[in-house]
């Protein structure tokens, strides 16, 4: 009976979801705010990688709750992890290979992170991703040699970024009335130094979310 | 004064608690304090010109619907007003009952002010997917913050919150994906605009999908059992805020939903059945208890009934009795859980049969109480009568027999109300107990003070109701009145 009851339920959703599907125009140039950003975006903004456009610029408040999202799930973590207790265990040491060629990769790794932040505004990527590929660095150190992070560089870090990001938001306040308005020069688009704030705040976005990725990461090491 | 300022003053001061803990980790505890003073004085300073005009931010200086945009009326600014006004109390609580010299406490504070900003983000923003995003903000950080104890009964309450309050968020995040598939815009305002060139039926997935995920954290019956649990293994300040101001938030949401953005009077019916039967579940389910904390916690579940069912009245007279009884509420069972942190301390257990004779021993603390609960009950002269009156009053206008039986159902829920909390006071105050251990003191002078100041603000306005029942009034003219929403926004 109650399997019976569920099973309608299910229905009753999946066909109000599919009929909510079809309605959708996929493909065709209906959707309205998609178009403006479309045709206007690079004019407006200065930056050709349109996603970034509309995630730094158009809603960039949205990117700043997303920031603090993260900032609050690594600081949770934090806390929770604080009152656990680690485990003392005999652990085999890395081989010769991976603990020098960890430590040969780690820059490159973190170059390419840096390339992926700084060129947020003109191809694929920005700061969520610039962060996660620096993380995934510190990640490989703590797998490959017996190394730990400097916790509070990185909590500075942290704060710091975040600092940064409202900052240039209420700079915009303050010289033309709107919150994360882009009030430096626009530039020629598709150059380094193009489209204003965009690349400042995706550099910020960028040291914080690599910071607090390696932080959630020495959180959960189950051994220090 | 910009009213984004409400919402970016306490991100930037969360972020600032680390930079300050490295000059001196013990100034940590009055910075979220300091911050929630600021947005006091911000909302105050608001409120007399958006109860003329709406003020419409626009972040990043396009037009709408392209940018997201605060709308910042009467609803949003009382409600940054409570919010403010309950954290800036309990954090004050909170710099003797947390303390705050070690990393934990750090965490503690940073996360209490970033639970806030959420809250203050959801009841500014006129963007449902920016509503979503503080919504999240709110509640990731109570999650963490009902674990703070670090109680194998903290953590297993906080993973079971944080599952079904993903699972929520899950589901307000498909809604808004059908809702943007439909409509090609986000800004609530725009969709309200166009919600009737839509289909009703295309519409319905959506709306049931908001309304579940934010019923969660409102605790709507069936959606409410990790409440209890996550409310009553908090520390007393978190439960506070969390039965104070979050899940008020989740109704707070609801109500934006059903009345601005999709105009859905036809549900109303519906949702007052839940708020019946949700009332009538949290306060049986309270008077059962015989822990305090988890008492509270489910007569939360009972007010929240009862709020949702006179929002659901849908008259100007049933909203504005609705957003009464949420500030009654919050001001009410923030005191309660305030008062009975510091009696639970003492006594060294939840159990409500240890609180005997705390009257004499914590005279103060049990006066909170007693208040607290006279004002939830709703008897004069404490706000809660007001509250209460205005409901009963704006179901009986309504003439019609089944809302005559739904104000007999309020009045049998304040009984049962009645009852659990008299037999608390009466162990309070009437039950001898041996003078053994002479350890119980009262509590300290930065906890007391946060209780007096709800005390007089409960019986403030519960002589005065006037002070507040004009601002309610165009509160509720702003949920109800769709077309003036949408010519604040595009300025038609």
């Amino acid at each position: 009976m109650r399997k019976f009851i569920s099973l309608i339920l299910v229905g009753i959703i999946a066909s109000g979801i599919t009929l909510s599907l079809l309605k959708i125009p996929f493909g065709t140039p209906k959707t309205k705010v998609g178009n403006y950003y479309l045709n206007r975006g690079i004019e407006q903004t200065g930056a050709v990688n349109i996603v970034t456009s509309v995630v730094l610029n158009y809603r960039g408040f949205d990117t700043l709750g997303e920031v603090t999202v993260l900032f609050i799930a690594a600081l949770g973590l934090g806390m929770v992890t604080l009152t656990f207790k680690r485990e003392k265990r005999e652990i085999q040491p890395s081989s010769f290979i991976l603990s020098v060629g960890s430590r040969f990769l780690f820059p490159f790794i973190l170059l390419f992170g840096t390339y992926i932040f700084l060129h947020g505004h003109l191809s694929p990527g920005g700061g969520f991703q610039g962060g996660a590929i620096i993380a995934s660095g510190f990640l490989l150190i703590y797998l490959g040699c017996k190394r730990e992070i400097n916790e509070k560089r990185f909590k500075l870090t942290e704060s710091l970024a975040g600092l940064v990001f409202l900052i240039i938001g209420l700079m915009g306040l303050y010289f033309s009335g709107y919150f994360l308005f882009n009030f430096l020069p626009k530039g020629v688009a598709n150059t380094l130094f193009s489209a204003g704030i965009i690349p400042l705040i995706y550099i910020a976005i960028g040291f914080k979310v690599g910071a607090e990725l390696a932080g959630i990461i020495n959180d959960l090491m189950e051994e220090k | 004064m910009n009213p984004v300022l409400l919402i970016v003053i306490p991100l930037g001061f969360a972020f600032f608690i680390p930079l300050l803990g490295f000059i001196s980790r013990k100034a940590e505890k009055f910075i979220p304090s300091l911050a929630l003073l600021i947005n006091i004085i911000l909302s105050l300073s608001l409120l007399p010109s958006v109860m003329r005009k709406p003020i419409i931010v626009l972040l990043g200086g396009f037009p709408p619907p392209f940018c997201i945009n605060l709308f910042v009326g009467p609803v949003g600014v009382i409600f940054s007003l409570i919010i403010a006004i309950v954290g800036f109390l309990v954090s004050i609580y909170a710099w003797s009952y947390i303390g705050g010299d070690g990393k934990r406490e750090e965490k503690y504070h940073m996360l209490y002010l970033l639970l806030l900003a959420g809250a203050t983000g959801v009841v500014l923003t006129g963007d449902i997917f920016n509503l979503f995003v503080f919504y999240e903000i709110l509640c990731i950080s109570s999650y963490a913050l009902v674990a703070y104890l670090g109680e194998k009964a903290g953590v297993e309450s906080a993973s079971k919150y944080l599952i079904q309050g993903s699972v929520g968020s899950t589901l307000i995040l498909i809604a808004i994906g059908l809702l943007y598939g439909q409509f090609g815009t986000l800004n609530m305002a725009d969709i309200a605009q166009n919600i009737n060139t839509i289909n009703p039926l295309h519409l319905f997935i959506p709306l049931v999908l908001l309304l579940t995920g934010l019923g969660v954290e409102a605790a709507i019956f069936p959606l409410n059992a990790w409440l209890p649990d996550a409310h009553s293994s908090a520390p007393s300040t978190i439960s506070a805020i969390l039965s104070g101001i979050a899940i008020k938030i989740g109704i707070y949401a609801m109500a934006r939903v059903v009345f601005t953005i999709f105009g859905a009077y036809q549900i109303l019916l519906f949702l007052i059945l839940l708020g019946v039967i949700t009332l009538l579940v949290g306060e049986l389910s309270a008077f059962s208890q015989n822990n305090i904390k988890r008492m509270l916690a489910y007569s939360s579940i009972g007010q929240m009934g009862l709020i949702l069912l006179a929002l659901s009245i849908g008259t100007v007279e049933g909203i504005s009795s609705g957003l009464f009884q949420i500030f009654t509420h919050a001001f009410s069972k923030s005191l309660l859980f305030l008062a009975a942190g510091y009696m639970i301390y003492q006594a060294g257990s939840l159990k409500i049969s240890s609180l005997e004779g705390m009257g004499k021993k914590m005279p103060l603390s049990s006066l909170a109480f007693s208040i607290g609960a006279f004002s939830l009950i709703g008897l004069p002269p404490f706000m809660g009568f007001g509250s209460k009156f205005m409901i009963i009053r704006s179901l009986l206008e309504k003439g019609n027999s089944l809302f005559t039986t739904l104000a007999g159902i309020v009045l049998v829920g304040t009984v049962i109300e009645g009852a659990y909390f008299f037999k608390v006071i009466q162990r309070l105050y009437f039950k001898e107990t041996a003078e053994s251990e002479g350890g119980v003191k009262e509590a300290p002078v930065g906890a007391l003070l946060p209780m007096i100041f709800l005390v007089v603000l409960i019986i403030s306005i519960g002589v005065y109701p006037k002070m507040i029942t004009g601002i309610l009034n165009s509160c509720a003219g702003e949920l109800l009145n769709r077309l003036e929403y949408i010519k604040a926004v595009f300025g038609g």
